[in-house]
């Protein structure tokens, strides 16, 4: 029983430390043709095929999907102020503001 | 008397021949965001900047030889650049000399990592060639793709710390090697970029420092028996180091060919 308490909490040390050792990642560009395109990643390399992405206008979610394979997403550019966020979970979202976003 | 006049002038001419460097020059390796960058590509002393070379030079030639290759690689994607390069004639302290001046779109995230090939130049103090493989890295936003890219180049540093991300006062880590293989006690020199650089003008600008002596002007250091080495970095900003004769080219126009392995990285302050 003692054993398997102290894997449990090894484990628990182990994948607290996984998650806390990286940050989360992202950057925008123009691409001159009414998208944006928005990359994500984390400092330690790792993709970020599959994690949600946002597009939030006055308070409000107007784009809700996640990174495809190469740890993008491409939309229309909104009018107006908006912003982009990738969501890698709690203490790990990135906000990059459309104003910032340029070609 | 005479003589002695004779090893002074072969030890001043051994010592600058021994400190060139070719340059891959922008301002700051670390970008927040995508943004487009100047290069400037120069053949020089970064350290005493005593004299700057005219790249490409040939012994039986009036009219420089081209750059070989020049490209950037990307998430693994390879571009070609050389249509980006426009020569310019580089300001030194002492003299002028040709070089080139590029502009890039580093609009991805990630590493976009810069190798220049320039033809091999003439160094007529020794009668030899001299051509620097070198090697630069620029980061957008953080995230790390391609600066551990190892190329398989006739002469190349592979670097085993984040070239642009390098606190002052930190190490730089490095393997040496040839076609892809550790070059063995390699023998390296280092040099700071020590003086400010005019980008607008193509010129060196305001001294930085003072060397105590001439070993700290081009620090000579050797990799151990598998190719590695480490530095430390007293200050910030641009540093090279330079892998001499570490590629498998030994000869160009039926005289010595030095293919030297070069790469630059960046201190950064805490601040």
């Amino acid at each position: 029983m003692l054993k398997k308490l102290f894997v449990l909490a090894c484990l628990l040390v182990f994948s607290a430390t996984s998650a806390m050792a990286h940050s989360a990642l992202m950057s925008c560009f123009d691409e001159g043709d009414g998208t944006i395109t928005c990359e994500g990643g984390f400092s330690d390399g790792s993709s970020a095929s599959g994690v949600e992405f946002r597009v939030e206008q006055n308070g409000k979610v107007i784009l809700k999907t996640k990174m495809n394979e190469y740890s993008e997403v491409n939309f229309k550019k909104p009018s107006g102020k908006y912003q982009a966020v990738f969501n890698a979970g709690e203490g790990h979202a990135v906000y990059v503001d459309g104003k910032d976003i340029v070609e | 008397m005479k003589q002695l006049i004779m090893v002074f002038i072969f030890a001043l001419v051994a010592g600058n021949a021994l400190a060139h460097f070719q340059m891959v020059y922008t301002p700051n390796s670390a970008l927040e965001k995508p943004s487009v960058i100047e290069l400037r590509h120069v053949f020089n002393h970064p350290f005493a900047d005593e004299h700057t070379m005219e790249m490409g030079l040939q012994h039986d030639s009036k009219t420089p030889a081209p750059v070989e290759e020049f490209y950037v690689i990307n998430k693994g994607k390879k571009k070609d650049l050389l249509p980006t390069l426009k020569p310019i004639t580089w300001k030194g302290t002492t003299n002028s000399a040709g070089g080139y001046a590029s502009t890039y779109k580093a609009r991805r995230m990630g590493d976009h990592l810069f190798v220049m090939k320039p033809a091999p130049y003439y160094e007529s103090n020794e009668d030899i060639y001299i051509q620097q493989i070198t090697k630069m890295v620029v980061n957008v936003a953080g995230a790390p793709t391609d600066w551990d890219a190892e190329l398989g180049l006739k002469a190349e540093i592979v670097p085993l710390n984040k070239p642009y991300s390098i606190w002052t006062g930190s190490t730089f880590t490095g393997i040496v090697k040839q076609n892809g293989k550790p070059v063995p006690f390699a023998e390296i020199e280092v040099e700071y970029l020590n003086h400010d650089v005019d980008i607008t003008a193509n010129a060196m600008g305001k001294k930085r420092f003072s060397a105590p002596q001439d070993s700290f002007v081009t620090q000579g250091i050797k990799a151990d028996a598998n190719g590695q080495f480490t530095f430390g970095l007293p200050k910030a900003g641009w540093w090279g180091f330079c892998a001499l004769g570490a590629g498998s080219d030994t000869e160009h126009k039926g005289k010595e060919l030095s293919q030297d392995a070069v790469i630059w990285v960046e201190a950064k302050d805490m601040q």
